[in-house]
């Protein structure tokens, strides 16, 4: 009992810091604007990392995430942690900027190109990784999403429901579905897993 | 911002039947290995975020050449409205009718020239876009006690449901290639979900006060009316 109390006063405690930090950031504080970066910004361009597959690319939504989020501090209400509220910005412009990204690369792929990805791989463990790869960008976006936060990145179930605005059912059912699109594609491989 | 990434989830919970423990086992082992990240540039990006704000902040006090500081004038906003409500009605009338009046669009020139280049086509689109979001913005950032009894919540969340519809149908346009244009309606988009939000139901006057502080922080009108410039065949800029 006297542990669920400290935890819960440290909880409190913590609450009040962040609330506090937000507070000086909307002011235009620039150190609480810092602060709120160093906390932040490691699991941020981890997951556009994950999500984006491109250290320039996760480079870029990890700014903008921030710039647009001390930009719209005011808008932010604080029935939510800030930490969701950045991931739900960072993930919106993460599926933006690879949409847009693979727009650009499918007017620059030629056919040939096409055709030597489409050739299928010989069985050896960095060309099914390659494979992987491929299946995994291949899913649709809400189930790469899932994925990629949950068995990629440590996500609980919990913090993508929260993180994506959805119910925690949904994040299990897209985490499946992705599990099984990938066995799926993945089939001719599949002595590295029996 | 959480409507926008739950349109990607359809929301049955149903698990599909998986039954293959050995693949959960190997991907869950596998799957840290995609895409894996080296050390955060926390630095490098620190010193991006920094250069971006100065810009945004000198933007925002009318020092950047070409950006116009937001004007509050009742009657400006009037205009806007109304002269944006008349050019989306007589464009629709001449995209659903043919040309069979020309004379009375003034822009039908214009329009039927765009069809031929698809980056025309989506200019025009835009700057109509641009023009009802600014209109919108506008009157929801400005609007005094009467107006927001006659525009209730209801009517804005509505207004604003049509703006982030073609917001979204211009980000994901393949016939979008200006980065600029782009950042500017993804930074809409996101102004626009919240307002709409807080639209939904009744106004409350501290939740209006959050999405007007989020225009400013953004600075978004003064860049909507820069790529929007007056003059232009669907502008109802306010200069």
């Amino acid at each position: 009992m006297e542990t669920e109390g400290t935890l819960a006063l440290a909880k409190a405690a913590r609450t009040a810091d962040q609330r506090a930090l937000i507070e000086r950031a909307r002011r235009g504080d620039a150190s609480a604007h810092r602060a709120l970066y160093d906390t932040h910004v490691d699991r941020i361009y981890r997951l556009t990392f994950r999500l984006t597959g491109s250290e320039h690319l996760a480079r870029d939504v990890t700014q903008d995430t921030f710039v647009r989020a001390f930009a719209g501090l005011e808008g932010f209400r604080e029935d939510a942690s800030i930490g969701t509220w950045l991931h739900s910005i960072a993930v919106s412009l993460a599926l933006n900027a690879i949409k847009k990204d693979k727009r650009e690369r499918d007017r620059n792929t030629s056919l040939d190109d096409a055709k030597s990805i489409a050739t299928p791989a010989p069985r050896s463990d960095p060309l099914l990784r390659d494979r992987l790869l491929q299946a995994v960008n291949e899913l649709p976006e809400g189930c790469r999403t899932v994925f990629m936060m949950h068995d990629a990145e440590g996500y609980t179930h919990d913090e993508i429901a929260t993180a994506l605005g959805i119910a925690e059912g949904t994040s299990k059912a897209q985490l499946a579905r992705a599990r099984q699109k990938l066995r799926v594609s993945l089939a001719q491989f599949a002595g590295e897993w029996k | 911002m959480n409507d926008n990434l739950k349109d990607l989830f359809d929301d049955d919970e149903r698990e599909p039947v998986t039954n293959d423990a050995g693949f959960d086992a190997w991907i869950a082992n596998v799957a840290p290995t995609l895409n894996a990240p080296g050390a955060t540039p926390r630095h490098e990006m620190w010193r991006e975020i920094q250069a971006a704000r100065a810009t945004a902040a000198e933007a925002q006090a009318g020092t950047v050449a070409g950006v116009t500081p937001i004007r509050r004038a009742p009657w400006r906003l009037l205009s806007v409205v109304a002269a944006a409500l008349l050019l989306g009605v007589a464009i629709d009338r001449w995209a659903l009718n043919g040309r069979t009046d020309p004379a009375s669009v003034v822009s039908a020139p214009i329009v039927d020239s765009a069809f031929n280049d698809p980056a025309r086509l989506y200019r025009l689109a835009a700057s109509q876009t641009l023009t009802q979001a600014e209109a919108l913005l506008t009157a929801f950032r400005a609007s005094g006690p009467e107006e927001r009894a006659a525009v209730g919540g209801d009517q804005l969340a509505r207004w604003g449901g049509e703006v982030l519809g073609s917001t979204r149908l211009l980000i994901d346009s393949p016939a979008g290639s200006d980065p600029r244009l782009r950042a500017l309606l993804e930074d809409l988009e996101l102004v626009l979900v919240q307002l709409i939000q807080l639209s939904r139901g009744s106004v409350d006057p501290n939740d209006r006060e959050h999405v007007n502080r989020a225009l400013e922080g953004s600075n978004l009108l003064p860049r909507i009316r820069t790529a929007v410039p007056a003059g232009t065949p669907f502008s109802a800029s306010t200069d």
